[in-house]
């Protein structure tokens, strides 16, 4: 029995199967080691990168809430120099594309940024966070604004001339107006969504559990919603989409891919099973091979919608 | 190296308010798991999404009746992970995690004398720690404190096992009535050459001990509890405020790597 093909492309980038592990959720790869083998995957974003380092909020960052958790961890990193020096080459001996997701304050900062990984050996593409929702410097200023985020996306692509995908936040009214925005500037993929803005409370403590007092809601809560947008984004863009929020099987990537995504990538799932990405990929080549389908690009968006719904 | 593996649990043991001793088979990874590491133990297909973290309690030899292979956890109910875990019954299913993160250091003086302080729950990873020592034919000391006498678990184990335990309850219904710090200050005072402390409670306590015993020049090792999502260092949940730069720089470290075992002058608290 052959095999399925799992190959996607964004772009002028090419993935061996369209599983991706998301930002904030894989550290610098490394870290994974002791769970699975970083060649199998199709690729891996890094956590958020600055300019400069930075130290991250302060606790309590978590807490879990139904179905999901919220974050606040405020960007803590090592900044882009740090990581080109000394978290890169350590991903060097591994067959997988490694991302590097870049946040500033402005604009400059970006593209700064951008410049400065243009040329990291070893690193196969840019993903540019407009929408952390737990910093003043997350870009969420740019990710609510379709003209800022145009603007961030022409200044970044300036930058560098590795392929770069736009990661867009789902805490607007129009996802679409972000998406084009991005697509026009040239951006070679988006991907989405980030998490939605949210907020526990310790009722006996008459406190918010998190100290930011916000955080970012991930895992299967946000799911139907994530989804949503990916069809509603991947119709409005020629560019692909790379679909994420709250995957945590096979299945659920598969949602996303037949509402339109090239790709996926799951992230909270990496805390909870770290081997979550190796299953999901095994889980879509089961998937192909029971259908008799050749290849993972064959069912990209072919939800099938009755006449009259909704578009 | 930590491994993921799906366990059985042996035995879930009701030790009285909301207490209870876990047990669970961990062929592969119980010889190799050191006092004051932690496992991350999670409930197949439970409305709980993430694992939670449990120091280790018991490691082979621990306890008198315990065998080759298994490890035990000793938690309180405290909120929805904790209370579906005290539901589970011999022979129920576990994801385990681990071991995980820094444990303590065995002293590097045959003359170092161990004082153990637990906070309640928080003598959760002192029967691994003490039965170390006495294999090493040391006793260990003990300031035990809690809010009321319900809550010292495993007290009769540490009887047996340590010199001296000095009981302290918030409410005076067991020992002396107020905190561990009284006790602990006396001692410093009194007797603190070769002493090493190794303390494991609430924040407050553990803030007030790192105090002391900062104070009196005495080592002093804290086992920190943190709410986390991972435990293998990516999600940085768990962080502290440490001294991490050479001139004291404070920046945050994670509680699963780093610690969940650090050295009570490193804390920037």
């Amino acid at each position: 029995m052959v095999k399925p093909d799992l190959s996607v492309a964004l772009g002028p980038l090419r993935l061996k199967n369209p599983v991706i592990a998301a930002s904030g959720t894989f550290g610098y790869g490394t870290e994974f080691l002791p769970f699975l083998d970083l060649s199998e995957l199709g690729g891996l974003v890094v956590k958020g990168l600055s300019l400069e380092p930075r130290v991250g909020n302060p606790p309590p960052r978590i807490v879990e809430t139904p179905a999901g958790m919220l974050n606040a961890i405020g960007l803590q990193n090592v900044g882009v120099d740090a990581f080109v020096r000394e978290k890169l080459p350590a991903l060097a001996g591994y067959d997988t594309v490694v991302l590097a997701n870049v946040f500033g304050e402005t604009e400059e900062e970006y593209a700064l940024a951008c410049a400065r990984l243009d040329g990291a050996p070893g690193l196969g593409a840019i993903e540019l966070n407009v929408s952390c929702p737990n910093t003043e410097a997350g870009g969420m200023i740019f990710g609510n604004d379709p003209i800022a985020l145009g603007r961030v996306t022409r200044a970044c692509r300036r930058s560098t001339r590795l392929p770069l995908l736009v990661k867009l936040s789902p805490n607007v009214t129009d996802i679409r107006e972000g998406a084009r925005a991005a697509e026009a500037e040239g951006a070679d993929a988006l991907s989405l969504v980030n998490t939605f803005v949210g907020m526990a409370v310790d009722v006996d403590r008459r406190r918010p559990v998190l100290a930011n007092v916000a955080g970012g809601l991930s895992g299967p809560a946000i799911r139907p919603l994530a989804v949503w947008m990916t069809w509603q984004a991947s119709r409005a863009v020629k560019i692909p989409v790379v679909g994420m929020g709250g995957i945590l099987t096979a299945r659920d990537a598969l949602e996303f891919i037949l509402a339109g995504a090239s790709a996926v990538q799951v992230g909270t799932a990496n805390f909870i099973q770290p081997d979550a990405c190796i299953r999901v990929i095994r889980g879509l080549e089961d998937h192909l091979t029971s259908r008799g389908l050749s290849s993972i690009r064959e069912i990209v968006g072919t939800l099938e919608t009755g006449e009259g719904r909704r578009s | 190296m930590p491994q993921d593996f799906t366990a059985p649990v042996l035995s879930n043991i009701d030790l009285g308010h909301r207490n209870f001793l876990l047990e669970f088979a961990a062929a592969d990874v119980a010889s190799a798991t050191e006092p004051g590491q932690f496992f991350m133990i999670g409930i197949p297909h439970a409305d709980i999404l993430l694992r939670r973290p449990f120091s280790v309690c018991g490691v082979p030899g621990t306890f008198d009746e315990s065998e080759a292979g298994r490890l035990q956890v000793l938690y309180k109910c405290v909120g929805a992970g904790t209370d579906l875990l005290a539901t589970l019954k011999e022979g129920a299913r576990l994801h385990v995690l681990g071991p995980l993160g820094r444990g303590f250091s065995m002293p590097d003086s045959p003359r170092s004398r161990p004082l153990l302080v637990a906070g309640g729950i928080g003598s959760a990873p002192f029967p691994a720690l003490a039965r170390s020592f006495l294999a090493a034919g040391i006793i260990p000391r003990m300031i035990y404190g809690a809010r009321s006498a319900a809550d010292l678990p495993l007290l009769d184990w540490f009887r047996k096992s340590c010199s001296d335990v000095l009981v302290t309850t918030d409410d005076g219904s067991h020992g002396t009535k107020g905190l561990v710090t009284a006790p602990l200050a006396d001692l410093l005072a009194a007797d603190g050459k070769d002493t090493i402390v190794y303390a494991c409670g609430p924040e407050p306590m553990l803030r007030a001990v790192a105090r002391l015993t900062i104070g009196a020049g005495v080592p002093c090792e804290l086992s920190l509890e943190a709410h986390m999502a991972c435990g293998f260092g990516v999600c940085l949940g768990c962080v502290v405020p440490t001294r991490t730069g050479p001139s004291g720089d404070t920046g945050y470290e994670r509680v699963c790597v780093e610690g969940p075992v650090m050295r009570a002058e490193r804390l920037a608290w």
